[in-house]
């Protein structure tokens, strides 16, 4: 039996940042991994924040059990609750997708391809990838390139975090040296620090009400924390604040900007309240220099990013559903039936050039209609006497006969052992 | 002869204006490949038919004609360097727009100008001259820049978002280069006040004689030294500086077109 592609994991989608963590592995402790599943067939370890999984091929029934004890031996018997499988087509599918950043948190966002090379170097290193997943990522990659040169999927946010992050981009421009304020240490913080990480923001801080929920998200994302009881002061140091609080008075009043304004020598300020009910006062907005949305301006900001990048998402889903396809095709011809599809390349080329140089012959006696008659009969005289040896080698490639290809070969007097010119 | 190529790149430039205007609609990069080519292939011939006619005169701009013309080549020549440095061919489509506005009265006005007299051809005039078109060249920058930020700014306050919003840069980055640029004008118009209060003297004898163009420098001078000034002290920024740089931009636009008639003047 030939070998099957899989994937383990968990990510984002089906696993909590308490469980993620866990999985979060330096490299030394991957390659043990790796080192330790080796033995059941090729595998890699693509690890994230946003995802731990086990790419691999194998034709061993033992690998799905080995993978799972791994993975349970890294992040507990808990880790294992939220693991998801895809095996096969599915598997290749998978690896596709997260390689041109559409299974992502932020669709789209870049680093993840580069995440996935360095996951295929550690593993390649390791000696634990082979022909199988080589191949399979190399298309991966090509495929990510493809998806990201054709398609504008990642230019436009879809998320309120992603446009809040925006919208300050066009503020600032660059948000690298930009003081960031997150108000909250909630999942929309998590996801705000997230997005603006990958804008490149460097200076981030987080104020909770709860200090500790501050400290562990900062330690998370590489933030620091400020004080909450000084939360008037932080809007003096701040040009991006973000507040995810709900609190039945709001945090920030106009006096209150006002008077920072006034300590920041009235820098542009540029507030995005996510809370419901609004944290920031809506008169705010009237100040000048600041720059103040409500959740409503953020989600119209969204719902018309929404259109647009669903149509280039649906444009990416199709390169990389065609690049699997192609990918397929390619293991298809390599694997099971060489010998067979240059056969059928052969009498196709047999058929082509003999109904050519007849049609030719005849030159104007003939009518369009017998010339197609003439072709279709050509076309079905090599079908039926091919259908036989079609059949007998298509069934052989899986019951791993090679004799019988190899003497299809000799009678027919195609050249063995390579492949018929397909794609690589 | 000059004023055949003047005229050529005058169609240049309006064709890049086109395409500048065009690829804020369509972003098609090779809008701005174009673009950029027909700037700098206007601005090859625009060169040398200003030179053409320095030469002639002895290397003094005559005329409010050519002082047009050359404020229109040397606020192009910022642009292409903006442009250069910091890869924003949005900008193309304020500032080629707002060169031809300056440059084509110029070239209808031009010829006709009488030539100065004798007393004022000295190596500081066209120093004087030069140094004062480029000072204007640099606030015309600004200015068309202020009302890009304007148009941003208005956006980004009102929550409606157009075309422009997509493609004009960030607020930040344009209000750094206004400051930049009125730097570089404030300086430049300092120079040019000195050194054209010398030139009065040599002329008539005193330093400062509250001729118009005199006090439209002056009161302009004053103006962005007051927005310097508040920028450093009091962190004043965007919408404010915008508006004053525009306005102080029509002042010296006052400032050159009085200054003309004055030069004529001289005995």
């Amino acid at each position: 039996m030939s070998a099957e592609f899989f994937c383990i994991g968990l990510s984002h989608k089906t696993a909590p940042v308490g469980v993620r963590e866990k999985l979060a592995v330096p490299d030394e402790q991957q390659v043990e991994v790796l080192k330790r599943l080796e033995s059941t067939g090729e595998v890699m370890v693509v690890s994230t924040c946003n995802r731990m999984e086990l790419f691999g091929a194998s034709a061993d029934e033992r690998a799905r059990e080995a993978v799972l004890e791994a993975i349970a031996s890294l992040g507990g018997a808990e880790a294992v609750r939220h693991v998801y499988e895809h095996h096969g087509d599915a598997a290749l599918v998978h690896l596709f997708r997260v390689a041109a950043s559409l299974d992502s948190m932020v669709v789209g966002e870049p680093q993840i391809l580069g995440q996935v090379k360095e996951a295929f170097e550690l593993a390649h290193k390791t000696g634990t990838v082979k022909g199988e997943l080589i191949r399979a990522c190399q298309a991966a990659f090509s495929s990510a390139k493809r998806v990201r040169a054709e398609t504008g999927v990642g230019r436009a946010a879809t998320s309120m975090a992603s446009a809040a992050v925006e919208l300050a981009a066009k503020v600032f421009g660059q948000l690298a040296q930009r003081p960031v304020l997150l108000v909250g240490a909630g999942e929309m913080s998590e996801l705000v620090a997230r997005h603006l990480l990958t804008a490149g923001a460097t200076q981030i801080a987080i104020t909770n009400r709860t200090q500790a929920h501050a400290q562990q998200l900062a330690e998370l994302v590489g933030a620091t924390t400020r004080p909450w009881e000084s939360l008037a002061e932080h809007l003096v140091w701040a040009d991006l604040v973000v507040c995810s609080v709900a609190t039945p008075q709001p945090l920030f009043t106009r006096a209150g900007v006002g008077t920072a304004l006034k300590g920041r020598k009235h820098r542009p300020l540029f507030m995005v309240d996510l809370a419901v009910p609004r944290a920031v006062e809506p008169t705010v907005a009237q100040l000048s220099n600041v720059y103040s949305y409500d959740v409503d301006d953020i989600q119209r900001v969204v719902a018309e990013n929404a259109a647009a990048r669903a149509a280039e998402a649906a444009k990416a889903e199709v390169i990389v559903t065609e690049e699997v396809a192609r990918f397929l095709r390619a293991r298809a011809v390599r694997e099971g039936v060489p010998v067979l599809a240059q056969l059928r390349q052969r009498a196709e080329q047999i058929v082509r050039s003999e109904v050519e140089k007849t049609l030719t012959h005849m030159g104007d006696e003939l009518s369009d209609k017998q010339k197609k008659s003439i072709e279709a009969m050509a076309h079905a005289i090599v079908n039926k006497l091919l259908h036989q040896p079609t059949a007998k080698l298509r069934a052989l490639s899986t019951e791993d006969d090679k004799a019988l290809a190899g003497a299809a070969a000799e009678l027919f007097g195609l050249p063995l052992g390579e492949t018929a010119g397909e794609e690589h | 002869m000059s004023h055949a190529l003047l005229s050529l790149a005058c169609h240049a430039y309006g064709l890049a204006a086109v395409f500048y205007l065009v690829y804020l609609v369509r972003q098609w990069r090779l809008l701005t490949v174009a673009a950029r080519a027909l700037v700098a292939s206007g601005l090859v011939l625009h060169g040398v038919a200003l030179g053409m006619d320095l030469t002639q005169q002895g290397g003094v701009p005559q005329g409010l004609g050519q002082g047009l013309s050359a404020v229109a080549l040397l606020l192009l020549a910022i642009f292409v360097g903006l442009d250069l440095r910091y890869r924003t061919p949005v900008l193309g489509a304020f500032l080629t727009p707002l060169a031809l506005t300056v440059l084509v009265p110029g070239v209808l006005i031009s010829g006709g100008a009488s030539p100065l007299s004798a007393a004022v051809l000295r190596p500081l005039l066209p120093v004087h001259i030069t140094i004062a078109l480029l000072g204007i060249a640099a606030f015309a920058v600004a200015s068309g820049i202020a009302v890009m930020y304007l148009l941003m700014e208005r956006q980004m306050k009102g929550k409606k978002f157009g075309l422009l919003f997509a493609r004009l840069p960030s607020l930040d980055f344009m209000d750094d280069l206004n400051r930049r640029l009125v730097v570089a004008g404030f300086i430049l118009l300092s120079i040019t006040l000195v050194t054209g209060s010398f030139l009065s003297n040599h002329a008539d004898g005193v330093f400062w004689q509250w001729r118009p163009t005199e006090v439209a420098t002056l009161i302009a001078w004053l103006v962005f030294g007051a927005v310097l000034g508040a920028r450093m002290l009091s962190g004043w920024q965007g919408r404010r500086v915008a508006w004053v740089t525009m306005a102080g931009f029509g002042l010296l636009l006052v400032s050159l077109v009085t200054s003309y008639p004055q030069m004529r003047m001289v005995p």
